[in-house]
């Protein structure tokens, strides 16, 4: 028997063993704010046009060389239940709108921070909350009013350019005008006249070699593939499209071909081969003279293809303005293509489908770059600046960046709560201040003295000059007009990232105690094979151990 | 009150950060040049690898040596991804593009020691990046391609230039003409798969062939194959990809009968269907037979009493490059063989190489193929003459589509070198040192190829530097006399396009490494446990 050990008295007393419990100001809320600086500043240093890369490296062993703080975090992993609560904010301004995710991380970061001095001074936690929201509510009252200007034509590719340069620049700084021309080329040939805009449509292909200033943009489709048969391009193509392979039927339901006497056997093959002829020949009366499958190619059906001079093209995806079918089509039912050829890029074979008019619903950004992970990183920077382009379709309005108007809100912002009585102007004055860790990491990041260059900033905007923000080009602390230099962010991706990063620090004060239960021990769950292995799926079902 | 450390991430992750991590990924990269830097230029050493299964690759190719290495090292591995890009771009200049961005690394480091912002020094590089290259534009010179003569006295001096520094250097000349007249041969767009490189061992380097047509080496056979005849003239070729052997229709299919004459029927039909099949290749007047899937003994005896010749199992891209050589098309069914369905050439013959049968396609009409016979005496040495050869294709290839050149040997980057030196001292800040550092890196080639070759680098490299001074654009190293000399005079010839692509693809490289300034490293992905289980303290996980 073992001995009997007498439990601490209190909360604990009541759970289970190995089961861990925190509260209070000490314990839960400080460890929680801790965690998030610590997360914050991982990613405050990649903030800005002159932000460092990080270098992650995932699980599953591949390198990540990016600045782009969502991606960060998706391969970071992030345990902490507190750092849990900015990452997803940082992602819901991701999928809101596509950009900006660095920015929700630094300000909820500073928020965070600034709130464990409050706390610290002998505020209550609900009187910090209170300031911020307040100031929250304020400040994107105020947002409008910084919108230094708006996009007049979203289909003029120049003006797409100076807008997109932005969010590029963070990313890729150094070419961005280049980048960001290609974006823009991209995003106005797919941007219809009615106004919509579809991210997905903007598709983009890496080919290994060459430098990053020999990508090119493309209306139309490309795929890495080369083409089946023996025809390899082909001009005012008519496309048609199977979802399935191309190749002869073959039932879902087991069956067997029965066969009675000799003349069936010897008819069997041929009527197979007839029946594939007769089809490939309909694809071709109809008017077809490119079949896009999705599935393999058959040798008997290329064989025909070929005969009928058929182009084939096995692709696993396609999105041309054509319907999916299986049997012969209809004209209507064809897409169409002015030219679609076989060509060598570096030592890639691509099958190139270009539109020469400007109405293509695609249009395919081609990225050359020397490794694999910058390549990467510029997807993503051409992510970001679709995105932005996709943001400014909803809403033409822009506010001025490198730190602009940050400075204008945390100016006014400061104003606002010197007119309040409460305690809670104490939480407004220091949301005001977590505005200025975005100019601050912006100086930083370039190795400029930040403190000098908020001090000039403010300055700078209590004389009036609203765009006024830090020239990332000069060499100390120098302000520059914004609009001018063309330096400007969508109106809402700063909208969503002060709503988002103060709905996350807000949540994670509002917490005050943490109770873990003990990890469940006992034998690991079963990894989950058979995913690929078909042959064992049947006998063995797929174990979900909830460990809760 | 506890005071435990707040843990952010999973367990095991690692991350390192700031100056030290960039420094040591810079000194990494250096560690990776070095395994390289060896193998530039003629005189250059080769490499002896040997894997984990045993199997020895001897190389000089920067690319084949760096795959093999298997690099785990995050940034490093950034080398070996530039040397692949240019491998693939260009094919070739795979060592000069390692020893460049090592060598950009190792002439910043002590900037980047000394506190200097990374990204300051980024941007200087980019703009020397574009500097060298629209220079690099400028100065190169275009041969026309109208005078085939010409064009074809380029290549050969390119070709040469690529396959100085291998292993087969001595045979450069036999060499560079067979690697020019193989890629002449091809279409316009140039597919490299159409040249089919054959490796048979024994015999000398100089007995390796190229012929202007398919060659593949005798496939397997059966009873009756030695009784065809093994030459033809002016001939009809069947390409198909049709098993010639008794076999099932269909693979599901049942037969039932319900009587003795039934059976014998279907015996009697399955074998009527085979000789149905023969006979109409037979009557379609081809000669020779190939098809990509067996062809049994019943069908070799066949044709053999027919004076046929056939070759089942051929590879795949073989039946294409002859396709490709004699015109026809592959049939998948034998129903439709009408006379555009063949293949034409004039001569087909088998005959011995070295240990080995190769049957031999040869004046065939449309020849947009051939194939290079290289014989030699170990395996690793063919399998390196074969990697060598197809850097020189490529070059021949990428000189055909860009028809500027450059002169080699160190002459194209002192110039640049030189070119960039003026320039930094044009501009004031941070940037002329950053520019001149770049024009001191590129440098490198010139002192590694006279290192290589046991000269005194310091002394050409002054010699080179003083005859740059003075306008010598196209001085090199001279590699015959431990000197310098005009490198355009004497022949060595570069694609511009090579050099281009070495000087963008290196300083994107040396740009992202200097970016980087944390690594984060995750553990390998073996606890799959469910996220957010806690602060990763603590966690009673029974492994």
């Amino acid at each position: 028997m073992a001995l009997h050990v007498p439990k601490a008295p209190g909360f604990a007393q009541m759970l289970k063993d190995g089961a861990k419990h925190y509260s209070g100001l000490e314990e839960a809320i400080f460890r929680n704010i801790r965690a998030c600086k610590e997360l914050s500043q991982t990613t405050r240093t990649a903030y800005g046009p002159n932000g460092m890369n990080k270098m992650v490296i995932n699980h599953l062993e591949k390198l990540f060389v990016t600045n782009d703080a969502a991606t960060i975090l998706r391969q970071l992993e992030v345990q902490h239940p507190a750092a849990k609560m900015i990452v997803m904010a940082s992602h819901m301004q991701e999928q809101e709108v596509g950009d900006g995710t660095n920015f929700v991380l630094v300000f909820a970061g500073a928020l965070l921070e600034l709130a464990e001095d409050l706390l610290r001074m002998g505020l209550s936690v609900s009187e910090v909350i209170d300031g911020y929201e307040k100031a929250c509510k304020k400040a994107l009252e105020i947002l409008p009013d910084c919108v230094c200007s708006s996009a007049k034509n979203l289909h003029d590719v120049t003006e797409a350019t100076s807008l997109i340069r932005t969010a590029v620049m963070s990313k890729q700084y150094g070419n961005e005008d280049f980048l960001a021309n290609l974006i823009a080329q991209a995003c106005v040939s797919i941007f219809t006249e009615s106004g919509s805009f579809n991210v997905d449509n903007v598709r983009v292909c890496k080919i290994l070699g060459s430098g990053v200033t020999a990508s090119t943009v493309l209306h139309g489709m490309v795929f890495k593939k080369e083409a089946e048969g023996d025809i390899t391009s082909v001009k005012d193509a008519k496309i048609v499209i199977f979802s399935c392979p191309f190749d002869c039927m073959v039932t879902e339901t087991k069956g067997t071909v029965l066969i009675n006497n000799a003349k069936e056997l010897m008819d069997f093959s041929k009527g197979e081969e007839d029946l594939m002829e007769a089809q490939v020949k309909a694809i071709k009366e109809a008017g077809a003279n490119l079949v896009v499958t999705g599935g393999k190619v058959a040798d008997v059906a290329l064989h025909f293809a070929n005969k009928y001079k058929l182009m084939v093209v096995s692709a696993h995806f396609n999105l041309c303005k054509c319907n999916l079918f299986q049997t012969a089509p209809t004209p209507e039912e064809m897409g169409h293509c002015d030219d679609v050829y076989l060509t060598e890029l570096g030592d890639t074979q691509v099958v190139v489908f270009k539109h020469e008019k400007e109405d293509g619903a695609i249009s395919t950004v081609v990225i050359r770059g020397s490794t694999d992970n910058l390549m990467d990183d510029i997807e993503r920077a051409v992510d970001d600046g679709v995105n932005t382009f996709k943001v400014l379709v909803k809403d033409k309005r822009l506010v001025p960046g490198g730190g602009a108007t940050e400075i204008e809100l945390a100016e006014q912002i400061t104003s606002y709560g010197a007119s309040r009585d409460g305690l809670e102007q104490y939480g407004i004055k220091k949301f005001a201040e977590a505005f200025e860790a975005l100019p601050r990491s912006l100086a930083e990041n370039s190795g400029v003295n930040g403190k000098e260059l908020i001090s000039k900033l403010y300055s700078a905007h209590h004389e009036g000059n609203k765009n006024m923000g830090y020239d990332i080009e000069a060499e100390g602390p120098a302000l520059k007009d914004m609009l001018e230099s063309g330096i400007v962010e969508p109106y809402l991706v700063k909208y969503w990232g002060i709503k988002l990063a103060t709905n996350a620090a807000v949540t994670v004060l509002r917490v005050d105690q943490i109770i873990m239960a003990k990890a469940a021990g006992g034998p690991k769950a079963p990894q989950q094979r058979g995913h690929w292995d078909k042959d064992s799926w049947n006998e063995e079902p797929d174990h979900f151990d909830t460990h809760h | 009150m506890m005071h435990t450390p707040v843990i952010l991430l999973k367990e095991g992750t690692d991350t390192s950060q700031g100056i030290p991590q960039l420094i040591s990924n810079i000194n990494a990269c250096q560690v990776i040049s070095e395994a390289v830097r060896t193998t530039l230029g003629p005189r250059g050493m080769d490499k002896l690898m040997v894997d984990s299964r045993g199997k020895a690759t001897i190389s000089n190719d920067g690319a084949t040596i760096l795959k093999l290495l298997d690099v785990v090292h995050p940034a490093a591995k950034t080398l070996v991804d530039i040397a692949r890009s240019q491998d693939a771009e260009v094919g070739d200049g795979t060592t000069s593009v390692t020893l460049l961005a090592a060598e950009f690394l190792k002439q910043l480091k002590s900037y980047v020691e000394d506190g200097l912002h990374p990204q300051t020094i980024i941007r200087a590089f980019r703009t020397a990046t574009n500097l060298a290259v629209s220079k690099t534009k400028e100065i190169a010179v275009s041969v026309k391609k109208d005078d085939k003569q010409e064009q074809r006295k380029l290549l050969e001096k390119c070709a040469a230039t690529a396959l100085n520094s291998k292993l087969i250097a001595g045979q450069k000349d036999f060499f560079a003409k067979m690697v020019v007249d193989a890629v002449m041969s091809l279409d316009e767009l140039l597919p490299l798969k159409m040249i089919g490189i054959k490796k048979v061992q024994g015999g000398a380097l100089e007995d390796s062939q190229l012929i202007s047509g398919v060659a593949f080496k005798k496939t397997f056979s059966y009873a009756g194959f030695e009784m065809q005849p093994k030459r033809y003239e002016n001939l009809k070729i069947a390409l198909l990809n049709v098993e010639l052997e008794l076999k099932a229709e269909k693979d599901n299919a049942e037969v039932r009968v319900k009587s003795v004459e039934d059976y014998q029927a279907i015996v009697d039909a399955e074998w009527n269907i085979l000789y149905d099949k023969l006979e109409k290749i037979y009557q379609s007047g081809a000669k020779v037979v190939l098809s990509k899937l067996p062809i049994g003994d019943v069908a070799t005896q066949y044709f053999a009493d027919r004076d046929l010749f056939c070759a089942g199992r051929v590879q795949e891209e073989d039946l294409k490059r002859t396709m490709m050589a004699c015109g026809g098309s592959i049939q998948t069914s034998v129903g439709a063989m009408t006379e555009d369905t063949l293949g034409q050439c004039e001569l087909f013959e088998e005959v011995q190489i070295g240990g080995e049968r190769y049957n031999l396609f040869k004046g065939c009409p449309k020849a947009k193929t051939c194939t290079i016979i290289l014989r030699g005496g170990a395996e690793q040495f063919t399998e390196e003459t074969e990697r060598s050869l197809h850097d020189a294709i490529m070059i021949v290839r990428r000189a055909i589509k860009n028809d500027s050149i450059v002169a080699g040997g160190g002459a194209i980057e002192m110039e640049l070198s030189k070119y960039l030196r003026d320039y930094s001292r044009t501009i004031p800040g941070k940037q002329q040192l950053l520019i001149g550092a770049y024009a001191k890196a590129l440098e490198i080639i010139p002192r590694q190829l006279c290192d290589n070759a046991g000269f005194d680098a310091t002394n050409i490299l002054n010699k080179l530097r003083a005859k740059h001074a003075q306008g010598g654009t196209w001085y090199g190293v001279d590699i015959n006399n431990e000197d310098i000399t005009d490198n355009f005079v004497a022949c060595v010839w570069e694609p511009s396009i090579v050099r281009i692509n070495a000087l963008t693809a290196a300083s994107e490289a040396a740009c992202l490494i200097l970016s980087v300034d944390e690594t984060i490293k995750n553990p390998r992905g073996s606890v799959d446990g469910p996220p957010g289980g806690g602060r990763g303290r603590g966690r009673a996980h029974a492994h």
